[in-house]
């Protein structure tokens, strides 16, 4: 694995009135790899992805993708460059079928816009038939192909994570960061998903990946990183994270010799 | 019922192959272009010859019930100043026949083109603004236009601007008072082509967009959807339409003045837009066509048209928000086929 | 343009643009605290207000029996009338606002998280009273019998500090007094502003949310109702339009001040009611009822949070 970062994170804060929900974090995840972000409730894991996502500006540091500094981009820029997410709480278009939501996602990279599709131009035409092959088959790799064309709120819950997965896919990033997609899983359900994240990230996707199921973390991460109220205490391999007395603490509230 | 209706109509369509699908639309529209020939029938009007309220107000207000549809009911975007771009077709059409020799066809481009001007200008400034405050400002807007127009005397202040002329005979087609079937006719053709056009931008990437823009604007953005320029398209968008249906207003009624465009047309087309059903074009039709013919057809109404459709947008958001005949509630059908090949 | 109208009646233009102001401050409460409880705008609020102004007229005429034609009378009889004048507009005022919650937003509420129904119903509530009146009046206005004389008090740098537009100010002090302490003091008070702060925590915290925001659109009422009387005695006179005519002045107060912010709602009421008086005296009276969109347009471009605002469009996601 290269060591080439694809997103970096330098000396990030982010203060909401007095809370410094995250506290002068430095993060870099590279090309390839999956990475874990893990921590207690309430440590700054989300606000992780939403700063990086351009829906907070940081208070202070910077966030670099591929080497550019993502500093006074918008949100949409910020997804077309390669950034795309999931979210903790599913926020599906509920009232689009399965597809469409993933082909509102594969839209960003599409040239034509209003005009081109009010004249039905030849290239708004092969563009929309080019993103519903692209998402048709996102879907397949998801395996939630069988329900394209059902209404995203009609969907079975796992589907809907799966779907969030499908969409973020859509917007064709370079990283994929997927915030707590197995929550509320059962355990054979855990293990197919990790196994799609690992195939994810063999397709050539870098991953980002908060989740609280350690057994999942440990099993498929290249590195794991451990926020505490907002400070990140470690960063290594899963195996040498696992054992760190720092996050042994954080996690059980006491120091790791007392327990 | 009309769930169903609604329902089997999709159905007969999505079952339909190339032509027969040719023959039910080419059918249907024979159809309505044929209506002004029920003159004399049941469905006559009291007041108004039946042929006259086809094109006002039935033929107009379903022309920007269409309009406002693409605002509010697929964007999700709450405009009170749609009358504003209505405003703006009309006294284009009454500025430039007072101080021009352009007919009605050369006025519509040019009035189309204002209204979108003036609906890029708001948007521009008023769609960083979500929901309820957007609602007040296009409000203001509305009036700031109407006011304006009131008191300034190039525009002919309270009294308007009268002897607009007619259209030019076009085609053998005569347009004055004695042919109002001509305005429906031509009205008819601006509704068709704006079904046409709404059909064909809400399946593809704009109608994508403006759909998750309405559902979860913050979730829009963050799957990268320009959701500022995709909710100032809505608005030109909407405005143009408007603004088309303005000049032909003008052109037919040969007199305009501020009163006409009060805030209560705004809130008119928007209770066709509830009533029909938000977002979805046949609701939104039949919406129109039904609160607009129905006050024309029952005098005693006629007073108490606003104070009946007041009640419409109250009854219709607490017991059927989602108007007579909602957008898809259901699984598309016929769909599937396309893409899986 | 003439500007030397504004230095010629500059103190008179003032003292009528607090008392406007001072109106404005009352209507803008029946936005502003709704706002702060529910996060949406209460459309129908200036429907409140034309119905109170039309109470006010009609305690006069109908319980009192006075008409247009009628002098003004003097003494207890004069405090007394006014008195139930008051009362008769306030209470009108808050029974509509509580029971435009009840119709527009309650059901609607519990069902569905779609700000745009509310809105929409709302709306349709406001348009509702407005032609009901309209058909009810044959679009006639209504005139006021004065019975309160429009005697100067005194006159300070040309202007005519005059009773009734005093008495304005003098009694919407004593209500905003009144109401400031309620709202920080009183238990139900700090209900409303829990509730303002934290929506959903507040339900879980066992906070009775019908209750609160009932209490709520009763005292929004309440004020609307106050500035109604106020309105008429100043005024004395009113039509079915006049709440939209007022009603978007006083939200333009209440977002000036920054919504959600009673204290905000004063400053935002005194200043509008200020410029609007300036602006008229320059540029015409036509165009006094566009000062008020435009400065609500630019408010909402440049300063969206107002003088004292809260945001107004924090993401969450
Ligand atoms: N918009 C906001 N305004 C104020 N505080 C916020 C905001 N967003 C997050 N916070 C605070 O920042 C801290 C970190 O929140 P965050 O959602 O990032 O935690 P998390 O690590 O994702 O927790 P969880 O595992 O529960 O999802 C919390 O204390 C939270 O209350
Ligand atoms: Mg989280």
């Amino acid at each position: 694995m290269s060591n080439q970062p694809v997103l970096e994170l330098k000396n990030l804060t982010m203060q909401f009135g007095g809370v410094k929900a995250l506290n002068q974090v430095n993060l870099q995840v590279n090309r390839g790899e999956i990475c874990a972000l893990i921590g207690p409730n309430g440590a700054g894991k989300t606000t992780v992805f939403n700063v990086v996502t351009g829906v907070y500006v940081p208070t202070q540091g910077e966030i670099l993708f591929n080497g550019k500094s993502l500093k006074g981009k918008n949100r949409h820029n910020i997804t077309k460059m390669g950034i795309a997410r999931t979210f903790q709480n599913v926020r599906l278009f509920g009232e689009m079928t399965s597809l469409e939501n993933v082909l509102t996602a594969t839209d960003v990279h599409s040239k034509s816009g209003l005009i081109g599709s009010m004249f039905t131009t030849p290239r708004s035409r092969r563009e929309e038939r080019a993103g519903r092959e692209k998402a048709y088959e996102i879907l397949e790799f998801i395996g939630i192909d069988h329900r394209a064309d059902q209404l995203a709120k009609n969907l079975p819950y796992g589907d809907q994570r799966r779907l969030e997965i499908a969409r973020a896919m859509g917007t064709s990033p370079e990283i994929i960061l997927l915030d707590e997609p197995a929550a509320g899983f059962n355990p054979s359900e855990k293990k197919a998903l990790a196994e799609l994240i690992v195939k994810i990230r063999d397709r050539g996707y870098t991953v980002l990946l908060i989740e609280h199921d350690m057994s999942l973390i440990m099993g498929i991460s290249d590195r794991v990183a451990v926020l505490d109220f907002g400070e990140k205490i470690a960063d290594d391999l899963p195996s040498v994270v696992q054992n760190n007395p720092k996050v042994i603490e954080a996690y059980l509230g006491v120091p790791a010799d007392a327990s | 019922m009309s769930i169903n209706l609604r329902d089997s109509g999709a159905t007969l369509w999505a079952n339909a192959n190339k032509w027969q699908r040719y023959l039910i639309a080419g059918a249907v529209i024979l159809a309505v272009f044929a209506l002004p020939l029920l003159e004399g029938t049941f469905l006559n009007t009291p007041s108004t010859p039946f042929e006259m309220v086809l094109f006002y107000p039935i033929g107009v207000y379903v022309l920007m019930a269409l309009g406002l549809n693409v605002v509010v009911g697929k964007s999700g975007l709450l405009d009170l100043g749609y009358v504003a771009f209505y405003a703006v077709g009309a006294y284009t059409a009454g500025i430039l026949s007072m101080h021009t020799k352009l007919n009605t066809w050369e006025i519509l481009p040019i009035g189309i083109a204002l209204a979108m001007l003036s609906g890029l200008v708001l948007g521009a400034a008023v769609l960083r603004l979500r929901g309820d405050y957007l609602a007040i400002v296009t409000l203001g807007f509305g009036e700031i236009i109407r006011i304006t127009a009131l008191n300034t005397s190039a525009v002919g202040g309270a009294n308007g601007i009268t002897n607009i002329p007619n259209p030019p005979t076009t085609f053998g087609l005569k347009f004055d008072l004695d042919h109002p079937r001509s305005f429906y006719w031509i009205v008819l053709i601006l509704i068709i082509l704006t079904i046409l056009v709404i059909r064909g931008l809400s399946v593809r990437r704009p109608g994508r967009a403006w759909e998750s823009i309405r559902q979860d604007e913050d979730v829009a953005e963050l799957m990268g959807v320009n959701t500022y320029k995709y909710k100032l398209w809505a608005f030109i968008f909407g405005a143009s339409v408007g603004g088309a249906a303005g000049v032909l207003f003008a052109s037919k009624a040969m007199f305009i003045a501020p009163n006409i465009f009060s805030y209560n047309v705004s809130i008119l087309i928007l209770a066709f837009v509830v009533f029909g059903g938000m977002g979805n074009i046949w609701g939104v039709v039949v919406g129109a066509v039904l609160l607009s013919y129905i006050p024309e057809k029952i005098r005693f109404i006629s007073d108490a048209r606003m104070l009946i459709f007041g009640l419409v947008l109250i009854i219709m958001m607490n017991l059927r928000p989602d108007g007579l005949l909602p957008r898809k509630k259901r699984e598309k059908i016929g769909v599937a086929g396309e893409k899986s090949k | 343009m003439d500007f030397s109208v504004l230095t010629d009646q500059f103190a008179s233009l003032t003292f009528d643009g607090i008392a406007l102001g001072f109106i404005y401050v009352l209507i803008a409460l029946g936005y502003t605290m709704v706002y702060g409880v529910l996060r949406l705008i209460n459309f129908a609020n200036s429907e409140v207000f034309m119905l109170g102004s039309f109470a006010t007229i009609l305690v006069s005429t109908k319980i009192f029996n006075y008409t247009i034609e009628s002098d003004p009378i003097t003494g207890f009889k004069l405090v007394y009338t006014l008195l139930a004048m008051l009362l008769g507009s306030m209470i009108v005022s808050g029974l509509v606002s509580v029971l435009i919650e009840i119709v527009a937003y309650r059901r609607l509420r519990s069902r569905t998280s779609n700000r745009l129904t509310s809105l929409i119903s709302a709306i349709g509530v406001s348009i509702v009273l407005t032609e009901g009146v309209r058909i009810a009046t044959s679009s006639a206005p209504m005139g006021s019998p004065r019975l309160l004389d429009k005697i100067t008090l005194v006159t300070i740098w040309g202007a005519d500090i005059r009773l009734d537009t005093l008495l304005v100010i003098v009694f919407a002090i004593i209500l905003l007094i009144t109401l400031d302490l309620f709202v920080n003091k009183s238990r139900l008070g700090k209900g409303i502003r829990a509730v303002s702060m934290d929506y959903d925590t507040s339900r879980l915290m066992g906070i009775n949310l019908n209750k609160v925001i009932s209490t709520t659109f009763l005292i929004g009422g309440l004020g609307t109702g106050a500035a109604a009387f106020f309105y008429i005695t100043v005024y004395e006179m009113t039509r079915f339009s006049i709440g939209f005519e007022l009603g978007l002045a006083a939200f333009t107060a209440a977002v000036l001040g920054g919504i959600g912010n009673i204290r905000g709602a004063f400053a935002g009421g005194i200043a509008l009611g200020l410029i609007e008086m300036y602006a008229s005296a320059v540029l015409g009276t036509q165009w006094r009822s566009i000062t008020a969109f435009v400065i609500l347009i630019l408010v909402l471009l440049f300063k969206p949070n107002g003088i004292f605002g809260e945001s107004l469009q924090q993401a969450r996601v």
